[in-house]
């Protein structure tokens, strides 16, 4: 069976119950006795278990397996969790990422048994001595020693038991229909394909086909309730089904079968010169697949086709020898009273269903059905480059119209306004799809910060916010090695050992936190300990004895010029280097990576009592609002998430302090920023004319930027320009206007000292 | 040319022939490498890049993509040219990113075998020297086949 195109969607999933179970494990440890903890952990590992068993990754189906049988045991009370359980359990998910790591890059799980693991998981059941009782939810039903199960049908016990309560949950609109009675085995409305409207254009295509000898068979395939990859195997069905037949109906629409919107069933309307039990038999053949009832199509009253609602619906015919194909016939009289019970259409019960089945409360209020489609962020990314280029074009639409219209027409600047706003939220909508919340990155970083509690004998905790502060895809994938070496450092370099926080009056233990919020345009996360904080004497020492700086340069150091030495390349000031952190690699790749992302960290710190680290993230990449200025006969664009104000300040107002430019404006002194002179441009304005200050602000400092001239707000596409003009401090970027010209972007947070 | 021109060519013989695009600086001739060549346009409005080096003369808008313009002469240790009617922008694709060269000629392509090139002692005196590959024959004619990526600093694999 091929599954390799259900490959990427196995990855991601796995990769979310393995850090649904990360999570959760730590929890565990925390408060070992909370069953829904615990059956959150069941039944992530269960569907773990029943993933790569499909996929038929062995190893990995075996390793959860023996997991799912510990947690068995720890649901039902026969073990206790304690923290070496929790460390094989912790080490059984590092072999499971690996696992998925290596199918990820090779489309196999590799060789690796693991049994070392297996062996541990088994020593912690046999240490409890009970008997075993593992087959508790049907866990043996699967054992992978019986190889030909793994994919087998109705593998699982479990899922049969429930299976047959839901299917009479789904089922409870039919509950009035006693005269189905005489159907025999199965309920009789499993037959829902019955309860699908045939239209005009299929009818006539079905009684063209049966004059050609074709029949034409509606089928109701139920799919395990406990089966994961459910579009998988309604594809797998249609596979089967068109090798004998045609599909000329289904409900759902097949494309909403393939987004793996159907709760369990779905009906197909079939031609086919086979005879209906082959058709039943192959579906049924399809692993996972429960069951699947059919039974021939025949239209009850032939001439009169728009008679209202269930007069288009198909009866079954009672006369239909064939459709003794191991399900119950549909040979029910009451077929009709059954569709106007029905009522609505088979399709909208469906996705209700799907929301508001009971089994919502015990996921967790996880929905059972997803209403999300999975997308290559290559598609996202050729979307956002068409947005942009829509910008561009717009923005010259709209220079075209200020210069050689005039502003003439109002219809036309009336459109153009609308076109703007339209281009404006459609670049909105397409951002908003790339965000992603930083959870992903950042639910693996207490399990971290556990390990390195043992490994480097301190105690220590983290307390985490704003997990759901949401970012842009692309920023999210890579801010996760930065944040972790940020955390590493926080744990080994700044907690201080036990007995240095007894004699400081601190707690025990140590406190690490990650806070992550959005603050106007930016993102900011913020790492923070109440540790040792950075000794900057200690850093300058260091610094000399490395040769970075003289003693003099030392003297000379402000606070900040001296911890900005900690972000250059190869500077550790551990005094040992250990294996969590001071090698030397660690801020500077962290400094360099946040500034990749457009980015930029900042530390505060206070010797004795901790640091914080604040990185700072534009929320968006490629498009922003800026403010178009014109310095020295040339044109720039300036965020405006920077600015806060525009001011205009006559010439005698500025003061000068230290030898700075300063003004007083509603209370603070703000240093001013010739943008003249960090440009190498003479001013346009006459020496006396008022100053067109633009008061731009970051964290709690401000700036007033000095410009000549103001163009106005636009939003801009920001291009990359390549690595050949080298790293410019005041430049983060170019952009194309409407006419062609080519704008520099400057980057205001660097202008504010 | 074209395919009539390769006919009765064997592989060794084109894996040995390089083509050029043959440029002009100042009075001299030199010749860069067909194959890092994706574009020649003219010049045209280049906005300055405060705070680069010299030698880059700003960026300009090639089709919707912004691309970094140097000064081949300058990078060269040349004096600044004269901007002339035949003065031209070329192309290059460089370890993946786009650069333009402004040069004062863009003449032809021409075709050398590997008898027509000399390889040149590196004089470290000389630093122009450093950028360049080899001397190509043509006819009695010398052009200095110019290595970019040492131009462009960039390590060759």
């Amino acid at each position: 069976m091929d599954v390799s195109q259900y490959l990427e969607i196995f990855i991601d999933e796995a990769k979310e119950h393995l850090e649904n179970l990360n999570t959760q494990i730590m929890n565990l440890e925390q408060d070992g006795e909370n069953m829904d903890t615990i059956n959150e952990i069941f039944r992530a590992a269960h569907s773990l278990k029943g993933m790569s068993g499909t996929m038929g990754f062995k190893r990995m189906q075996t390793l959860t397996h023996d997991m799912e049988n510990v947690f068995s045991k720890v649901r039902d009370g026969n073990i206790k969790v304690d923290s070496d359980m929790v460390d094989v359990l912790f080490q059984c998910l590092d072999a499971l990422e690996a696992y998925v790591a290596i199918i990820q890059e090779t489309a196999d799980e590799g060789d690796n048994d693991n049994a070392n693991l297996i062996k541990a998981l088994n020593d912690i059941l046999n240490s409890e001595g009970a008997g075993q009782e593992d087959s508790e939810e049907g866990a043996s039903a699967q054992k992978p020693d019986g190889e030909t199960n793994i994919t087998g049908e109705g593998g699982d016990g479990k899922a049969n038991a429930n299976s047959g309560a839901d299917s009479n949950a789904g089922q409870n609109n039919s509950a009035k229909d006693q005269a189905n009675a005489d159907a025999g085995s199965s309920a009789p409305d499993k037959h829902k394909w019955k309860q699908i409207k045939i239209g005009n254009v299929e009818r006539s295509a079905i009684e063209d086909a049966e004059k050609e000898e074709l029949h034409a068979y509606g089928i109701s395939i139920y799919v395990q309730e406990s089966c994961l990859l459910k579009a998988a195997r309604a594809f797998l069905v249609f596979r089967a089904i068109e090798e004998l037949g045609e599909v000329i109906l289904s409900v759902p629409s097949v494309q909403d079968i393939e987004d793996e919107r159907f709760d369990r069933d779905f009906s197909v309307i079939i031609l086919t010169d086979q005879p209906l039990e082959k058709v039943v038999d192959a579906v049924k053949n399809v692993s996972e697949i429960e069951d699947a009832v059919g039974g021939k199509v025949v239209f009850e009253n032939p001439s009169e086709v728009s008679k209202a609602g269930d007069a288009s619906n198909t009866g079954a015919s009672s006369g239909d020898s064939k459709a003794g194909a191991g399900a119950a016939s549909g040979a029910d009289g009451a077929n009709a009273k059954a569709q106007s019970g029905a009522g609505k259409t088979a399709a909208v019960g469906k996705t209700g269903q799907g929301a508001g089945k009971p089994e919502g409360k015990k996921a967790m209020g996880k929905p059972v059905v997803n209403r999300t489609v999975r997308v290559d962020i290559e598609k996202l990314d050729s979307l956002m480059n068409l947005v942009s280029e829509l910008i561009i074009s717009k923005n010259s639409l709209v220079s075209v119209a200020e210069t050689e219209i005039g502003g003439g027409s109002l219809a036309f600047n009336e459109q153009i306004e609308y076109l703007e706003s339209v281009t404006t939220s459609l670049h909105e909508s397409v951002m908003k799809v790339r965000m992603v919340p930083i959870e992903s990155v950042v639910t693996k970083f207490p399990r971290m910060i556990r390990d390195l509690s043992k490994k480097l004998d301190k105690k220590m905790e983290l307390y985490m916010t704003g997990e759901d502060t949401e970012l842009d895809r692309t920023v999210v994938d890579e801010i996760g090695d930065p944040l972790m070496h940020l955390l590493r450092n926080s744990a080994d370099h700044g907690l201080e050992s036990a007995e240095v926080r007894a004699k400081r009056g601190k707690p025990e233990v140590g406190s690490i936190f990650l806070d992550a919020y959005q603050d106007g345009n930016n993102v900011i996360i913020e790492v923070r300990d109440d540790g040792n904080g950075i000794d900057v004497e200690a850093v300058k020492a260091k610094a000399i004895e490395k040769g970075k700086i003289t003693e003099e340069q030392a003297e000379a150091m402000s606070e900040k010029e001296a911890i900005d030495l900690l972000f250059q390349p190869s500077f550790s000031t551990a005094k040992q280097v250990s294996d969590v952190s001071g090698r030397g690699v660690g801020l500077d790749v962290v400094k360099s990576k946040i500034e990749s992302l457009s980015g930029e960290v900042e530390v505060r710190t206070k010797l004795g009592e901790g640091s914080t680290f604040t990185i700072r993230l534009p929320l968006t990449l490629a498009i922003i609002q800026t403010l178009m200025v014109i310095v020295g006969g040339e044109k720039y664009a300036i965020s405006l998430g920077s600015i806060q104000t525009i001011e205009s300040i006559p010439v005698e107002d500025v003061k000068t302090v230290q030898g700075r430019e300063v003004i007083y404006l509603r209370g603070n002194v703000i240093p001013l920023v010739r943008l003249t002179k960090e440009l190498e441009v003479e001013s346009m304005n006459a020496p006396d004319a008022d100053l067109l200050v633009l008061i731009a602000k970051k964290g709690d400092r401000f700036a007033g930027i000095v410009v000549d001239e103001l163009i106005g707000q636009m939003e801009i596409v920001i291009k990359n320009m390549g690595k050949f003009i080298g790293k410019s401090r005041l430049i983060s970027g170019a952009t194309i206007l409407g006419n062609g010209e080519v704008a520099l972007i400057l980057d205001a947070n660097a202008l504010i000292q | 040319m074209g395919m009539d021109g390769n006919k009765g060519i064997t592989n060794e013989d084109l894996n040995e022939r390089v083509q050029v695009v043959k440029i002009r600086l100042g009075v001299e001739w030199y010749g860069i490498n067909i194959s890092i060549v994706e574009n020649i346009v003219r010049m045209q409005r280049i906005t300055r890049v405060p705070g680069a080096e010299p030698f880059i003369k700003g960026v300009i808008n090639l089709r919707g993509k912004v691309v970094p313009v140097m000064s081949l002469r300058l990078k060269m240790d040349m004096p600044e040219g004269e901007e002339s009617r035949t003065t031209r922008i070329i192309i290059l694709r460089v370890d993946g990113d786009e650069v333009g060269m402004i040069v004062d000629e863009v003449r032809e392509v021409v075709t050398l075998s590997g008898d027509d090139i000399e390889e040149i002692q590196r004089d470290s005196k000389n630093a122009g020297s450093a950028y360049l590959s080899g001397i190509g024959k043509i006819g009695n004619d010398l052009i200095s086949l110019l290595d970019m990526y040492e131009v462009l600093g960039v390590k060759t694999v």
